[in-house]
């Protein structure tokens, strides 16, 4: 099913004539496989599948007709590569090219599962058919994500069918702008980017700010250690954030639209050029949008890598053809950012949850989340919970809910640590409050944030120093180095952790943390320096007598950073076989053959080779 | 027009003007290092916070690029403020030990040395500010030196740190350093002008009068290029030192005996 030509649309009445004959052409027998070709599922071989899949389709013969389409990120994506067989949304999990044959022949044709294929629970060892019967979706609600996995990207027609730009449609025939900004409003929709702006505000601004032309632009240098919301976003549902962004603009005044996408995703980068084109080519973008006066385009901007540039005044610069370094914001963007022009910036996610809220109303999207948090957030769920990838919950859901529900509790039966949320510029949130409702403020409250969504979670075996050393390290290596708080104080503060994690920790280093925190906070040029020490701040907070226990005890209970606990042979499960000893290369091990051996600690350079080669489980961390 | 009261002290400033120069009008010194009126603001140095009264809480802010757009009220001598101010001299402090006219500055804010070791290194004492580069780009537009580098590792070099062809050695990046960091080294010898640490050499014109040195060929070049007057005289004083240029000058006017031309102003000096 495909447009024939490049037919352009003139007007709403086009647009909705065209829905209805693509629809017409649907055959709701009609079977059909989806692999996701999501960056994930892709990276283990989702394409070739496809490829097979599409081959097996042309193959079968019989009049029946039986369609392979590629769709966007599942979010399951350690379960890769997904695919999903229809009528039946049968859900197979780490499918490979030798399965393919079998899923066609079985399932397709035969409607027989393939039980093998199936999701099975880690705990009751129960089978999921669909995927609404895993727990890792359960309790899920997904609006930004609803179309990844059922759309093919590349399509224009199955957005098109699946109802998209008739949002658009809709405020270019009966709202004014004004009315537009004030749907938005009324969902109360905060910008996803990790500001939790009210984005209505933000767009009003930018709508009542003096300068010709204006621009909307979209943030997708998505850089946050472990996420990926973005880049599924922008990879399985292009148009959405394209139709957010032309609503966006005709709200603001706009004539001229940049996605800013971090060059390491050259699918989204794929995805949205193809999109950007096919739109051009049908009228919906362009001169005199659906018949209407408003006229709009977009282009893409690849960015260099830098993390920095997800900040909004370095990103700006760098469209501008300049080195991506932040400036300050007296004056904020939306008065003069991107050439000196009034410009909208908002997050991916905020863009792709436009043509949701016009569809359905700002009312609906408010009536779900907190008081002050309005709709569903996509986090990424990664780190030692059963079940990693891409949740998208309403708001004011607990983490203990998205942690042990979604998530299915700890790795290995291990007991949790902490979460940290927002990324490097969020923080670290123990156990105590793991039943607090995830928004905005709640997270704030707790020295964390919300970020962009970020959520990694972290088990007993966590060193909490050495985490904060972590954030730092890369938040000094992503300081552009422009303003003097952010470049010397993250580099003392780094310093100094240097030092607690190799045991030569002083009294008074907390305080001293705490005060460089401070400053940093109070002085740094951009939110990259402001935020900077959270992960510092918040983990001191939280685990404080973990610091201590570094400084004072030189000891590392979590037994991580490296000379700051002991290796011991264990007696009772030593058997003597020897090969610690033969392989310690200090020669620190001594004993008999079949009697226990033991380590002499004054020669012990604590490397952990014993630990690694013992098969008996008898070397200890003390 | 809007009052900024700072300190207690009320001053009246145009539109767009920015709390420091608010300040400097009402005579009341706050610290800068990488401000230099003849450049665009740069706010990079963060030592000149100062704190924005908002009711409940205040708002720390640069004062060297703040625009004043209301009437506000603005605390530099508060412990918020100078504490932030304290503490990013320490930092720059420990990143640029031997600057004597950083210790200098310091010295004027009542800090005294600092609490931290030396862990990000410096080239000569810089500490990054721009006005070099700024100074090269917006006032002499040659953009012979930039940053390179992000984080610890940006200094600021040339191009491909070779040496730059664009520099002319006009010595501009020298005279904005606020901390010694860029030094404009004469070499009798050659008769030469480098600029240190970028190794950028040009020729020194000298005074066709007395042999006192001048600036050097490229910026003269650069000046004539610029400079479109067609008139014979202008060439020629170009190539004096002031002193001697003065000196013409007056002849042509007539106000000095030609006799005059005896005295010696080999010395250079008015």
């Amino acid at each position: 099913m495909t447009l024939s030509g490049s037919k352009v649309i003139e007007s709403p009445a086009d647009l909705e004539d065209l829905r209805e004959k693509l629809r017409k052409q649907l055959k709701p027998s009609a079977k059909s496989v989806r692999v996701c070709i999501g960056t994930g599922c892709a990276a283990k071989g989702a394409r070739r599948l496809y490829e097979l899949f599409l081959q097996a389709a042309g193959e079968s013969g019989n009049g029946v007709e039986i369609e392979a389409k590629c769709v966007g990120c599942h979010g399951f994506c350690e379960r890769g590569p997904i695919v999903v067989v229809q009528p039946g949304n049968i859900f197979y999990q780490g499918v490979e090219e030798q399965d393919v044959g079998e899923i066609f022949r079985e399932t397709v044709i035969g409607g027989r599962i393939v039980e093998r294929l199936l999701y099975e629970d880690y705990i009751t060892g129960e089978k999921a058919r669909t995927a609404d019967e895993i727990d890792f979706y359960k309790a899920q609600m997904r609006i930004v994500l609803a179309e990844n996995g059922s759309i093919d990207p590349t399509s224009i027609e199955d957005y098109l069918v699946s109802g998209g730009y008739s949002a658009l449609a809709r405020v270019l025939r009966t709202m004014d702008p004004e009315q537009i900004i004030a749907e938005v409003d009324r969902s109360g929709l905060r910008g996803r980017g990790g500001g939790g702006f009210p984005t209505a505000r933000k767009w009003r601004s930018c709508r009542g700010a003096e300068g010709s032309p204006k621009y909307v632009i979209c943030n997708g240098d998505e850089g946050d250690p472990g996420a990926f919301m973005d880049r599924s976003i922008m990879e399985g549902n292009p148009h959405a954030v394209l139709e957010g962004m032309i609503i966006g603009a005709y709200a603001i005044g706009a004539s001229q639209g940049y996605i800013y996408v971090r060059n390491e995703y050259p699918l989204a980068v794929d995805h949205l050029s193809r999109a950007i084109s096919r739109i051009r080519d049908l009228g919906l973008l362009g001169e005199k949008i659906l018949d209407s006066s408003f006229s709009f385009d977009i282009r893409i901007n690849r960015g260099g890598g830098a993390f920095v540039c997800g900040e909004s005044t370095a990103l700006m610069a760098s469209l501008e053809g300049r080195v991506g370094e932040p400036r300050a914001k007296y004056v904020h963007t939306v008065e003069s950012g991107l050439n000196s022009k009034p410009s909208n910036l908002n997050n991916v996610e905020t863009w792709a949850n436009i043509p949701a809220i016009i569809n359905r109303g700002g009312e609906w999207f408010s009536s779900i989340g907190t008081q002050s948090s309005k709709g569903t957030k996509v986090f990424s769920l990664v780190g030692n919970v059963e079940n990693t990838g891409l949740v998208e919950v309403p708001m004011g859901i607990t983490l203990r809910e998205i942690i042990y529900k979604i998530g299915g509790g700890i790795k290995d039966g291990k007991s949790f640590k902490a979460v940290q949320t927002g990324g490097p510029s969020g923080g670290c949130i123990p156990a105590a409050h793991l039943d607090v409702r995830v928004d905005f403020d709640e997270l704030t409250k707790l020295g964390s944030m919300m970020g962009s969504g970020g959520m990694i979670v972290m088990d007993q075996d966590t060193c909490m120093v050495n985490i904060a050393r972590y954030f730092l390290s890369f938040l000094k290596d992503e300081s552009c180095g422009k303003c003097t708080p952010c470049r010397e104080g993250i580099s003392q503060m780094l310093h100094i952790l240097d030092r607690i994690t190799h045991g030569e920790g002083e009294t008074g280093d907390l305080e001293k943390l705490e005060s460089l925190a401070e400053l940093l906070t109070e002085t740094a040029l951009c939110a990259l320096g402001k935020t900077a020490a959270n992960p510092i701040l918040s983990t001191i907070r939280y685990f404080r007598a973990e610091f201590e226990e570094h400084i004072r005890d030189r000891h590392c209970p979590a037994k991580v950073c490296r000379g700051l606990f002991l290796y011991e042979i264990d007696p009772e499960l030593c058997t003597g076989c020897g090969i610690c000893k033969k392989n310690c290369p200090a020669e620190a091990i001594s004993g008999e053959r079949r009697k226990p051996h033991v380590i002499d600690q004054t020669k012990c350079t604590k490397c952990g080779i014993c630990l690694e080669k013992c098969t008996f489980n008898s070397i200890l961390k003390v | 027009m809007s009052i900024v009261t700072i300190d207690g002290v009320k001053v009246e400033v145009e539109a767009e003007a920015t709390i420091l120069d608010a300040a400097r009008k009402a005579g009341i010194w706050i610290p800068t290092l990488c401000y230099n009126p003849s450049v665009s603001n740069l706010a990079t140095c963060r030592l000149c916070m100062v704190e924005l009264d908002h009711g409940e809480e205040g708002q720390l802010v640069t004062a060297c690029n703040y625009p004043v757009r209301r009437d506000i009220v603005v605390s530099v001598s508060s412990n918020r403020a100078k504490q932030a101010r304290r503490g990013v001299m320490e930092l720059l402090l420990a990143r640029a030990p031997e600057s004597e006219q950083l210790k200098e500055l310091a010295r004027r804010m009542g800090v005294e040395g600092t609490p931290y070791p030396t862990v990000t290194e410096s080239q000569h004492n810089c500490v990054l500010c721009g006005l070099c580069t700024s100074v090269c780009e917006e006032v002499i537009g040659c953009s012979a030196i930039g940053f390179t580098g992000r984080g610890v590792d940006r200094i600021v070099a040339p191009p491909f740190h070779l040496t730059a062809e664009e520099c002319i050695a006009c010595g501009a990046c020298a005279a904005v350093c606020p901390v010694g960091t860029i030094e404009v080294r004469i070499h009798e010898s050659t008769g030469e002008a480098e600029i240190s640490p970028f190794k950028a050499r040009a020729k020194l014109l000298v005074c066709k009068e007395c042999g006192a040195n001048l600036v050097t060929e490229p910026v003269i070049r650069q000046m004539f290029d610029k400079v479109k007057i067609e008139w014979e005289e202008f060439r020629k004083r170009a190539s004096l030192c002031p002193a001697c240029r003065r000196k013409r000058s007056a002849e042509a006017l007539g106000l000095v005996a030609a006799k005059s031309r005896e005295v010696n102003f080999a010395s250079g000096k008015d």
